[in-house]
C-alpha cells in the first residue's frame, strides 16, 4: 500500500518537473527584444517545429501592435538546420508581420544555409537578407533613415565602472 | 446610401470598412472607391480594416483588387489596421495579399501614402516602390 503511495508521489512529482520546465522552456524560446525604437528582434534558437512558429508569430504580432515597430529581425543564427518546413514557418512570419505594415530581414544565414535553401529550391524571394544581425541592423537603420557615427575620443571611456567610482 | 462611407481628405479617401460587411457592399465599394477616384483624380487610398475580426477569401481578393485597379488609375493604396489575428488567418489561407501596402494603424499608413505619392509625382518609372526613403 505504502510503496504503491510512493511511487504515485513520486510519479507525480516527476510530471510535476516536467511541466516545469516544459513552461521554462515556453518563456525562453520567444522573446521578442526591441532593440531600438521602430526595429523588433526575434533570435530564434533551436528547431522551429509548428506548435513554436505559432507561439512566436503571436508573441511578435503582438509585439509589433504594441510597439508600433516597423521592422522586424528574424535572427536564425541559432537554427541548426533548415528545411522546407522550417523555411515554410519562417516566410508565414514575414507575411503576417508584412500585414501589420513591419518589413522583416532575416539575418543569421550561413553560407550552408544558403547552399540548402539553394537546392531546395527556396530563393526566399521577396525576403530581405543578411549573414550577421549587425549587418540587419545597419540595414535597418538605413531604411529609418538613422546614422550611427563613430565619435573619436569617446571609445576610451569605460562602460563598466563609470557609476560605481563616485 | 453605401453601407462602407469613404471620406475624402485633399487628395486621399478614406474608407472604413465596418464589422458586418457582406460580399454585395464590398463590391459596391470597390466601385464606389474606383469611380471616386476617376472623378476626383485623388492620388492615395487608405482601406481602414480595423474593425474586421475576419477577413475571408472573397474580402482578401477584393482588397487587392481595390489595390490594383487604384494603381491603374494612378492612385496608391494602403491597407491598414489588420489585426494580429487577422494576419495569421490571412497567412494560413495563402492570402499574403502580395502587392497591397499594409500600416499599422491609419496614422502611419497616411504617412506612408505620403511618401508614396511624392515618389509617384517625382515619376518613378520603375513600378518598383519598395524602397522606404524618400
Amino acid at each position: 500500500m505504502s510503496a504503491s503511495n510512493d511511487a504515485m508521489r513520486a510519479s507525480e512529482r516527476q510530471s510535476r518537473t516536467i511541466e516545469e520546465q516544459r513552461q521554462t522552456i515556453l518563456e525562453l524560446q520567444t522573446p521578442v527584444i526591441q532593440v531600438w525604437d521602430g526595429i523588433l528582434a526575434l533570435p530564434i534558437v533551436g528547431s522551429v517545429d509548428t506548435a513554436r512558429s505559432q507561439e512566436m508569430n503571436e508573441a511578435l504580432l503582438q509585439k509589433i501592435v504594441d510597439t508600433g515597430a516597423e521592422i522586424v529581425i528574424l535572427d536564425i543564427t541559432g537554427v541548426p538546420v533548415i528545411d522546407t518546413a522550417v523555411a515554410k514557418h519562417l516566410l508565414e512570419t514575414v507575411s503576417a508581420s508584412r500585414l501589420l505594415g513591419a518589413d522583416v530581414l532575416i539575418v543569421g544565414l550561413s553560407a550552408r544555409m544558403a547552399m540548402t535553401l539553394v537546392h531546395l529550391g527556396l530563393d526566399l524571394s521577396g525576403v530581405l537578407t543578411r549573414t550577421t544581425m549587425a549587418k540587419g541592423l545597419q540595414l535597418a537603420f538605413a531604411r529609418l533613415g538613422l546614422e550611427v557615427v563613430h565619435r573619436r575620443g569617446a571609445a576610451s571611456v569605460s562602460l563598466a565602472t563609470d557609476d560605481l567610482e563616485v | 446610401m453605401p453601407r462602407v462611407p469613404v471620406i475624402r481628405v485633399g487628395n486621399v479617401l478614406i474608407a472604413s470598412v465596418q464589422e458586418d460587411v457582406n460580399d454585395r457592399e464590398a463590391t459596391d465599394l470597390q466601385d464606389e472607391l474606383l469611380q471616386l477616384l476617376e472623378r476626383t483624380g485623388a492620388m492615395g487610398v487608405i482601406l481602414d480594416v480595423s474593425l474586421l475580426q475576419l477577413i475571408d477569401s472573397f474580402l482578401g481578393r477584393m482588397l487587392r483588387e481595390i489595390a490594383v485597379g487604384a494603381r491603374l488609375l494612378g492612385a496608391q493604396t494602403v491597407v491598414v489596421g489588420i489585426q494580429p489575428a487577422v494576419a495569421v488567418t490571412l497567412v494560413e489561407l495563402g492570402l499574403e495579399l502580395t502587392g497591397v501596402r499594409t500600416a499599422l494603424d491609419s496614422e502611419k499608413g497616411l504617412r506612408l501614402l505620403h511618401r508614396l505619392m511624392t515618389h509617384t509625382r517625382a515619376g518613378n518609372w520603375s513600378g518598383n516602390e519598395r524602397s522606404r526613403k524618400d
